[in-house]
């Protein structure tokens, strides 16, 4: 059952600078190549997905000169998935006075990542989330701020500095709009066309090198390929591997699926983040899950009754018998805990018996304290569109009883391996923002994606790229080379075996079915003998899958049921990988929990002698089905000391 | 520079701030007119209504030229407003299966260009009443009482001056707002002063055919007795379509 | 509903809320080419926990089990924020509950038994591409034409460098919680697009940033909207009762200040 692990091997050269941290990225950026002004606009960028990397890399890469073509499968490029983003963005502007610094935003966004996180591109992340807030400023983000005019910035995901700036609770909207706005500007100058309804059904390589994908039109269904100099993933995370997640409908893994089988290795794919605070599942019609922002943790408390099964209502449990189990077990985090730690813990009680509501799967998030010191009105200052969403989802008024919170997956970590210049394995392709692997470990902060993916976009793919189209010899490739014909032709394959099943079931049943069984055996808790039974089951599934699934229609058209069908296809596949990749690594850290790798007092056991890596997929393309071949990047830490993440 | 200006006041809100001015400065001539007009209710006899006609008249080119002004405000007001109305058909080709509104709208800003329609008719049809009419021997205060006691007159310049009031009570508003004159301090004095206009001359012109009609003024029967010789009195009503 | 796999949660809650009935008359388009016409649907087994999105759902799956072809509807991120639910109910876009996208209205917010008639966005502007689809790259063309601060990347001055008071900060955060979903468009009798352009319009040019580009974005903007075949506004403010996010009205007063005032001083 286990692949067969190459170890530490050349193909993961992670291309990192050396020399003192805080002069990597300079020294990195003045040693990449260049390509003057006049040559780029002979290099033809081709830009998949519109969020916050793929906005920003697209516009920021028109600005310089070069010719972008940009795709999205929304409608619009603003629809793109950062949109839902609440919370905020981290930037180490220390504007607030409180001691923040580049370090020590890296130093936590390492920790968080329970060191599981390069050095090298951390840092950098840190160093250019200042510029990040100056950009967005710039482009008139109305980020929230004091009297005075200046920004405001508040403590977010358990930070001891106030270093989050934010726009209301709608922060990923207002970032990306701001990026979409600096797109749509390269738009109208005919700088970028613009490709929205096109889904990237996969990757054309030319002598090993990325130049060129090939779409399907989901208006009519035309199967068409772009050739160009550069490929930019910008596709977003897999979370809804899980079918339930707060990731919005059509997030998909297809793109870089895709890549991946054409030779892209996979890093880290077990990581995954759950994040404690969301609107617990009501029934079995339910489509997706609401993240409630974390901010509630600042003023909401943390309980369950201390008695299994005790279905009082909340009310009339009195103080003593209620267990506010974050701040017991973490007295100084309390319920500002990490996502990964407050998850599991919710996951702990609930399986304890002592979850609360009809399904028994959630606990309180009380606001009762809080309301008595500040007063309902106070509350309804600070959370009142919060409060009112969750009215609206539950028909509950949160003013009168506890919230009802579970965790939900919400992120991953994992995604295409890149290196330091955020290019995959294969030779110009890149991949920015959480399609990627690389700046968050094993578990994200909040507060970090936005910083990310616009990290990438604006701050460092716009200089890594020369070092892919300056310094190979890329001659002129159109969509009239055989790789294009023959890709497509892979496509259309795909697509048609899809409809022609006409099974008996409709893509999401499976999708259900393969979330379901991904939840229990590889979610927030997993153990080798649930993930070999989910290995198994995936197996079986996706061989039923490609035999059983009923798609109405045919291809011709806009059809829902066929662009669900392929996402789920390429889901049975990550699956197996996902659950792979958490069976081979025998230690919990962050949002990789092992049952087996843990203390005494249940937390997570981190095993650096053995997995102080990145764990990274190559599918093997000679074997007989689905094969991987594992290689290991070694992590190495010379300026932070690997310690055991305690939040007590 | 011009052709910059002629296209931007062809553009969706240079049409809309055009009708607002026009509409703007007719409701400004109704004010002048029906404070001249209330001179009627000076005095039994109809002297000062008939005097300050004859005044008007004495402008001589002076009042062609206002007049021919006055024409031009409400033929481009009437012309946008039109064409305003069908674009606006236009686009929005097909309707909905059922039609529930919840925003202001209302019967008069629904109706704006049906009550515009009827401010016209009427328009004309006291031009040509008092103003194209040969000037009776006995004055224009005698033609006003003779042709408002009459139930016909009486009923046309009542429906006329209510599809006025109607008209106004959403065209005021309408025209500051689209003059961006909503969003200050001034916002609420505004749409008070909207809300007088609109009433006060509503009701102001509907006193007219009411009050003569009814016969409650006593000078009705002597004025129509005892002719007073006037020279043709001026009178240019104009009443007219504010904003759709 | 359908029986089919409960993820994550037990299949029937112990006190779950009795289920309610509809009647659903769902607008059927095939394309932009072929005229549509409404399809009546059954539904006895909704539960009023779910959201109206989820109820299509449910239908759907019923639809494609039995081989038809599932309404096309848009949407995408379910939580009100991305704008892409674009339906109307019963004549009202994102249905009759305030401030609230389709995806966040819940079923047990309507009437049991109740008949709803299900609609695309209608518009000449916005054709519709399939059933309740519609196209709505009008507005994107029309942000293309201005609705920016044109800031390179890399050359922006530091964020406090420019302090803006509190207040204008406020309003444009007000202004540009636009979600760009067009139930502004799909509410107004003229479908007219004033409401989302005054948005941006406002967002902007109430901040230091947009000054430079004030004019200039105004004028652009509104030629491009015109150009897309959008109606007039008639000030009726239908459109702000019918916005997901409760855009004033207040900006289409400043959007045609802005656009005079650009008049007289752009050259």
């Amino acid at each position: 059952m286990s692949a067969h692990v190459v170890g530490a091997s050349s193909k993961l050269a992670s291309k990192c600078p050396t020399g003192p941290l805080a002069d990597r990225w300079q020294k990195h950026r003045f040693e990449l190549k260049l390509v003057s002004p006049a040559n780029r606009r002979r290099f033809h960028v081709l830009v998949v997905g519109t969020g916050l990397a793929g906005a920003s890399a697209a516009a920021s890469l028109a600005e310089m000169g070069y010719e972008v073509s940009a795709f999205c499968i929304q409608d619009s490029p603003r629809r793109a998935h950062s949109i839902a983003a609440q919370g905020g963005i981290n930037a180490a502007k220390n504007y607030q006075n409180d001691g923040d610094s580049v370090w020590r935003l890296f130093y936590d966004t390492i920790k968080g990542g329970d060191f599981r996180a390069r050095e090298s591109n951390v840092h950098r992340l840190a160093e250019v989330s200042v510029d990040i807030i100056d950009q967005c400023v710039a482009q008139g983000v109305p980020f929230a701020r004091e009297y005075g005019g200046l920004l405001a910035n508040r403590s977010f995901g358990g930070a001891q500095v106030s270093r989050t700036f934010y726009a209301r609770g709608q922060t990923g909207q207002q970032l990306l709009l701001g990026a979409y706005s600096a797109l749509m500007r390269q738009v109208g100058e005919g700088k970028i066309k613009l490709y929205p309804r096109h889904e990237m059904l996969d990757l054309v390589l030319v002598d090993g090198v990325a130049r060129g994908i090939v779409c399907r039109n989901l208006v009519d269904g035309a199967v068409r390929s772009f050739a160009g100099d550069a490929v930019l993933l910008c596709t977003g995370g897999y979370g809804n591997v899980f079918y339930l997640s707060t990731n919005a409908k059509a997030c998909n893994v297809t793109a870089a699926w895709r890549a991946h089988k054409r030779g892209a290795v996979f890093g880290n794919p077990c990581y995954t983040q759950i994040h404690p605070t969301c609107i617990p599942v009501s029934g079995a019609h339910q489509s997706k899950l609401t993240l409630m922002s974390e901010s509630l943790r600042n003023d909401g408390r943390v309980w369950v009754p201390r008695a299994g099964g005790d279905a009082r209502a909340a009310e009339s449990i009195p103080e003593t018998e209620r267990d506010y189990y974050l701040e017991r077990k973490y007295p100084s985090f309390g319920n500002l805990s990490p996502r990964d730690i407050s998850s599991r813990a919710a996951k702990q009680v609930c399986d304890e018996g002592r979850g609360v509501g009809a399904t028994r799967m959630a606990v309180y998030l009380d606001f009762r304290d809080a309301i008595r010191r500040e007063g309902a009105g106070g509350i309804r200052a600070k959370y009142g569109n919060l409060f009112q969403m969750y009215e609206r989802i539950t028909g509950e008024d949160p003013y009168q009883a506890p919230m009802r919170i579970f965790p939900a997956v919400h992120y991953t970590m994992g995604g295409v391996w890149v290196d330091y210049n955020l290019e995959s394995t294969i030779p110009g392709l890149f991949v920015l923002g959480e399609a990627n692997f690389s700046d968050h470990g094993a578990n994200r902060l909040g507060a970090s994606a936005l910083m990310q993916g616009l990290a990438d976009g604006y701050f460092v793919v716009p200089y890594t790229i020369a070092s892919h189209l300056a310094g190979r010899k890329l001659g002129k490739v159109t969509t009239d080379h055989a790789a294009f014909a023959r890709t497509e032709q892979e496509v259309r394959e795909r697509i048609e075996r899809l409809v022609n099943a006409r099974g008996t079931r409709t893509p999401d049943s499976f999708h259900r079915e393969l979330g379901l069984l991904m939840w229990d055996k590889c979610g927030m808790a997993r153990n080798a003998a649930g993930l070999g039974t989910a290995i198994e089951r995936i197996r079986d599934l996706r061989e039923q899958y490609h035999r059983d699934v009923r798609i109405p229609g045919d291809a011709a058209n806009l059809n829902s049921a066929l662009e669900h069908a392929g996402r789920v296809a390429d889901f049975f596949e990550l699956a197996e990988l996902m659950c792979r990749d958490a069976l081979h690594r025998d230690e919990s850290c962050g949002g990789h929990f092992r049952e087996e790798f843990q203390t005494a007092e249940g937390e997570a056991q981190r095993d650096d002698a053995n997995f102080c890596y990145a764990g990274a997929w190559e599918l093997d393309a000679s074997a007989n089905g689905l094969a991987w071949n594992l290689h290991k990047e070694p992590l190495i830490f010379e300026n932070v000391k690997l310690a055991e993440r305690s939040y007590k | 520079m011009t052709r910059r200006l002629s296209s931007s006041l062809s553009s969706s809100i240079g049409k809309k701030a055009l009708m607002s001015v026009t509409g703007l400065l007719l409701i400004g001539f109704l004010v002048v007119h029906l404070a001249g007009n209330l001179t009627l209710f000076s005095d039994d006899t109809g002297e000062h209504f008939d005097a300050y006609s004859t005044k008007l008249m004495s402008f001589g080119p002076l009042l062609t030229l206002a007049e021919i002004g006055l024409a031009v405000l409400f033929v481009v007001h009437l012309a946008l407003g039109l064409r305003v109305t069908f674009e606006n058909r236009a686009a929005r080709a097909q309707r909905y299966a059922l039609e529930r509104d919840r925003g202001s709208r209302s019967f008069a800003s629904s109706t704006m260009l049906v009550t515009g329609c009827l401010v016209l008719v009427f328009v004309v049809v006291h031009l040509l009443d008092f103003r194209f009419r040969e000037r009776a021997s006995d004055g224009l205060a005698a033609m006003v009482v003779r042709r408002l006691s009459e139930p016909a007159g009486v009923l046309i310049y009542l429906v006329g001056v209510t599809a006025l009031g109607i008209h106004l009570s959403h065209a005021f508003r309408s025209a500051l707002q689209t003059l961006g004159l909503n969003d200050t301090r001034f916002d609420r004095p505004l749409v008070r002063l909207g809300r007088v206009l609109a009433i006060g001359l509503g009701v102001g012109f509907a006193l007219f055919p009411l009050i003569l009609f009814s016969g409650a003024r006593k000078h009705t029967q002597a004025a129509a007795q005892a002719p007073a010789p006037v020279e043709v009195p001026a009178d240019v009503p104009a009443v007219e379509e504010a904003q759709r | 509903m359908s029986s089919d796999h409960a993820a994550h949660a037990p299949s029937s809650a112990p006190n779950a809320p009795h289920a309610l009935r509809f009647v659903l008359h769902v607008w059927r388009q095939k394309n932009a080419q072929s005229t549509g016409e409404f399809a009546t649907f059954h539904l006895d087994d909704v539960s009023p926990d779910m959201s109206f999105l989820e109820m299509l759902d449910v239908l759907n799956e019923r639809l494609i089990a039995a081989g038809d072809d599932p309404i096309a509807f848009d949407h995408d991120c379910r939580e009100g924020i991305c704008g892409a639910c674009s339906l109307t109910i019963n004549g009202q876009p994102h249905g009759f509950e305030r401030e609230t996208t389709t995806c966040q209205t819940h079923m047990r917010r309507f009437e049991d038994g109740a008949t709803l008639y299900i609609e695309p966005f209608r518009a000449n502007a916005f054709p519709i591409v399939k059933d309740l689809v519609v196209d709505r790259s009008a507005f994107d063309r029309i942000i293309a034409a201005g609705g920016f601060v044109s800031a390179r990347t890399g050359s922006a001055p530091d964020a406090n460098a420019l302090p803006v008071p509190k207040g204008d900060a406020d309003r444009a955060m007000d202004a540009a919680a636009c979600i760009g979903c067009g139930a502004c468009v799909a509410s107004c009798k003229n479908a007219s697009a004033m409401l989302f352009v005054s948005a941006k319009v406002a967002h902007l040019s109430l901040l230091p940033q947009g000054q430079a580009e004030r004019g200039r974005r105004v004028l652009s903007m509104v030629e491009r909207m015109d150009a897309e075949g959008f109606g007039n506004c008639t000030n009726e403010s239908e459109c702000e009762a019918a916005c997901p996010k409760g855009i004033s009205v207040a900006n289409i007063a400043r959007l045609n200040r802005e656009y005079l005032r650009a008049l007289a001083t752009e050259s």
